[in-house]
């Protein structure tokens, strides 16, 4: 993916410009929001990453002077603020996700994957049938079967799965679940998140010889079909 | 909603309460007024007439006195010519009560007082006078003596137009006192919206800034009275709230930022460090616990920032459905409570809906549930519980835990004194900071409880 990053803190900005590249990324850099804003608008990007307090122009106003040109360029805010309210703020102003410092930069590479997937496949979302290997999931009629075999979940079973689906190959972390699958923005002390994976694994893997759903250590999970 | 509903209530009440005490105030003045001007024009009237025929009456007297008898019936009789029935009555009357002289054709029914006694007394009574064509009752006032000779005599006066001015007149009293008082009930009830309306514009904007929305300021009318004072004032002092507030944010963010910046390049460092080192050398395990504890800062960062947030009031509100958040919150850490062999049962009535902020009960339920699972043994259990009683909603958790010690119940909810003291006590004491920041925010009651044995933390909130 070709990525921005706007970031006017040096040694944040060099680590993560580091790690995107050895993730296999084209990236461009930008101290400030002026530039940042010159360059989003001048170049075909996959995806920007905005600071929010940045000098010359603040983050938020360059998203919003971004998407005022028309650009859809994903567009993902960190921050280093509060954040109860700031987030909300951030996704109003057209940023598509959120991150507050300091991030694992695990983290970090996990929401790039899904958001550069959002911004190649938008279409992703209205697709009724959601296939990994043998594992098949119908939105329509909440059916899942895998082998043909029919599985029963829970209502809350199946969002997950149908998250863990709709970004399979990724990596999924512990905070993308909570916030996609319960829309919420908090770290828990407990491995709440753990448990209902267990759940899911034990009612999509443990009949079958193939796991798909794999714990990745140090980041989260990921739904794929190993070779 | 019920809440809106009973404070307008109250509105229109007390509305129409000052209406009706203005008004029957005003009512009752005016009554009193024309009261005592009806009361002196009639005595002013009514001693007039009295004293014109006292004065006919001495007058006849000493006549009877110095003339003959049939002089004085000569008189009697040109005073009756001269005088319309309407003005004067005259009647003279023999001692067989016949009639010798006068305007007026018999001496009245009931008025044949001989003895000396009726005398003095005045009597009333009617006289049917001519009116064009027809004729009409008219009252008349009279005096009545004997004459020396058994003759009688009776001197009186038309009082039908005295009586029809203090008829008119008690009308007019009447109606002004009713229109007195129609016009004070609209006069408070004007009075009375006015006031209730500056009143409930206060209270709206209260309502309003309660919310967070701390730019609300009350209407200035311009119309220089004392509304107008009170409102400005007001308005000086909510001016300084937000300034205040918005500094408190300010300071909030510039600190948030200054810790979160550093943090962010150390824990930068740290993961581009051990990506460098093999896992099992000592320098990464190293590296490993300089990232593990900045997400721990973090940790206790976000924790501290969120309780102030939560302190100076400015999060934004919305509405909660809070069967719906408590229901998701318990589907979400039931099975982490049984995988501990914790049992874990909840009830959880509908319909209850809030102003807040969602995130911010979140997590205040999570502190609540993570420290229930944290603190109860296996085998124990936890109880989550969600009540609408017609005042508000109740949200509580009980576990059978070690419980906290009564005297140690208020020091971990005051932040001042935890800071300091509860980092002995097992647990991060942040954890019921926040929710007590929470509970303060949402206007609602923190209340801890003994489960004998274990905790019931209780957050008591009131219908918005």
């Amino acid at each position: 993916m070709h990525i921005l990053i706007v970031e006017d803190d040096e040694t944040a900005r060099a680590y993560l410009a580091k790690a995107l590249r050895e993730a296999g990324h084209t990236v461009d850099v930008a101290g400030d929001g002026m530039e940042g804003l010159h360059m989003a608008s001048s170049t075909a990007l996959d995806l920007a990453i905005v600071d929010r307090m940045l000098p010359k122009l603040d983050g938020l106003a360059l998203i919003q002077s971004l998407r005022a040109t028309g650009r859809k360029t994903p567009v993902l805010i960190l921050s280093a603020l509060g954040e109860v309210d700031d987030r909300i703020t951030g996704l109003r102003a057209g940023g598509d996700d959120y991150l507050t410092k300091p991030y694992h930069m695990a983290e970090l590479l996990a929401r790039v994957d899904a958001l550069g997937r959002r911004g190649e496949s938008s279409g992703s979302d209205s697709i009724a049938k959601l296939r990994v290997a043998d594992l098949e999931l119908d939105r329509m009629t909440r059916r899942v079967t895998r082998g043909g075999k029919k599985i029963e979940l829970t209502a809350r079973e199946f969002q997950l799965l149908e998250y863990l689906m709709r970004h399979s190959g990724q990596v999924v972390t512990r905070t993308m679940l909570l916030e996609g699958v319960w829309d919420y923005h908090f770290d828990p002390q407990t491995n709440v998140i753990d448990v209902h994976i267990s759940r899911l694994r034990h009612a999509i893997d443990k009949d079958f010889d193939k796991a798909l759903l794999h714990t990745v250590r140090g980041a989260g999970y990921s739904l794929r079909e190993e070779e | 909603m019920s809440g809106n509903r009973r404070s307008l209530g109250v509105l229109a009440t007390s509305r129409f309460r000052i209406a009706i005490v203005y008004s029957i105030v005003f009512s009752l003045g005016a009554a009193l007024l024309l009261s005592i001007v009806y009361l002196a024009v009639s005595n002013v009237v009514d001693s007039g007439t009295d004293n014109l025929i006292e004065a006919e009456v001495q007058g006849l007297r000493e006549q009877y006195r110095v003339l003959s008898r049939d002089d004085f019936i000569e008189l009697i009789e040109q005073r009756s010519q001269a005088q319309d029935v309407r003005g004067a009555v005259y009647l003279l009357v023999d001692p067989q009560n016949r009639p010798v002289a006068g305007n007026v054709p018999q001496w009245p029914q009931g008025a044949d007082a001989q003895g000396a006694d009726a005398q003095g007394k005045w009597l009333e009574f009617v006289v049917s006078v001519p009116f064009g064509d027809e004729t009409r009752d008219h009252e008349m006032r009279a005096r009545r003596f004997v004459l020396p000779g058994g003759y009688r005599m009776l001197v009186g006066h038309d009082v039908q137009e005295r009586h029809n001015v203090k008829h008119l007149m008690f009308q007019g009293l009447i109606v002004a006192v009713v229109l007195t008082l129609l016009l004070g009930l609209g006069g408070g009830l004007w009075m009375g919206r006015r006031i209730l309306a500056q009143a409930g514009a206060v209270s709206a904007v209260a309502q309003q800034i309660m919310r967070g929305d701390l730019s609300q300021r009350l209407p200035v009318r311009n119309t220089d009275d004392e509304f107008d004072a009170l409102a400005r004032e007001i308005n000086g002092m909510l001016e300084k709230i937000e300034q205040l507030t918005l500094g408190m944010r300010t300071v909030l963010d510039s600190a948030a930022h200054d810790l979160r910046t550093p943090l962010n390049r150390l824990q930068s460092r740290a993961e581009s460090g051990m990506a460098a080192l093999p896992v099992s050398s000592p320098a990464h395990h190293v590296l490993e616990q300089v990232s593990v504890e900045v997400d721990r800062m973090r940790g206790t960062l976000d924790a501290l920032l969120r309780i102030a947030l939560a302190e100076t009031g400015t999060v934004a509100r919305e509405s909660v459905d809070l069967s719906e958040l408590v229901t998701s919150m318990v589907e979400l850490y039931a099975p982490v409570s049984e995988e501990r062999g914790i049992a874990f049962s909840s009830g959880i009535a509908a319909g209850a809906v809030i102003q807040g902020s969602r995130q911010l009960l979140a997590q205040a339920l999570a502190n609540l549930l993570d420290n229930a699972i944290k603190f109860t043994p296996a085998g124990g259990s936890i109880a989550v519980a969600l009540r609408v009683p017609p005042d508000g909603a109740e949200v509580s958790v009980s576990d059978n835990g070690p419980g906290i010690p009564a005297d140690k119940r208020e020091l971990v909810l005051g932040r001042r004194v935890r800071l300091d003291e509860a980092r002995n006590l097992p647990g991060s004491g942040l954890g019921l900071s926040l929710v007590a920041a929470v509970t303060k925010l949402h206007g609602a009651e923190l209340m801890l409880d003994d489960a004998s044995p274990g905790l019931n933390v209780t957050i008591k909130f009131l219908s918005a």
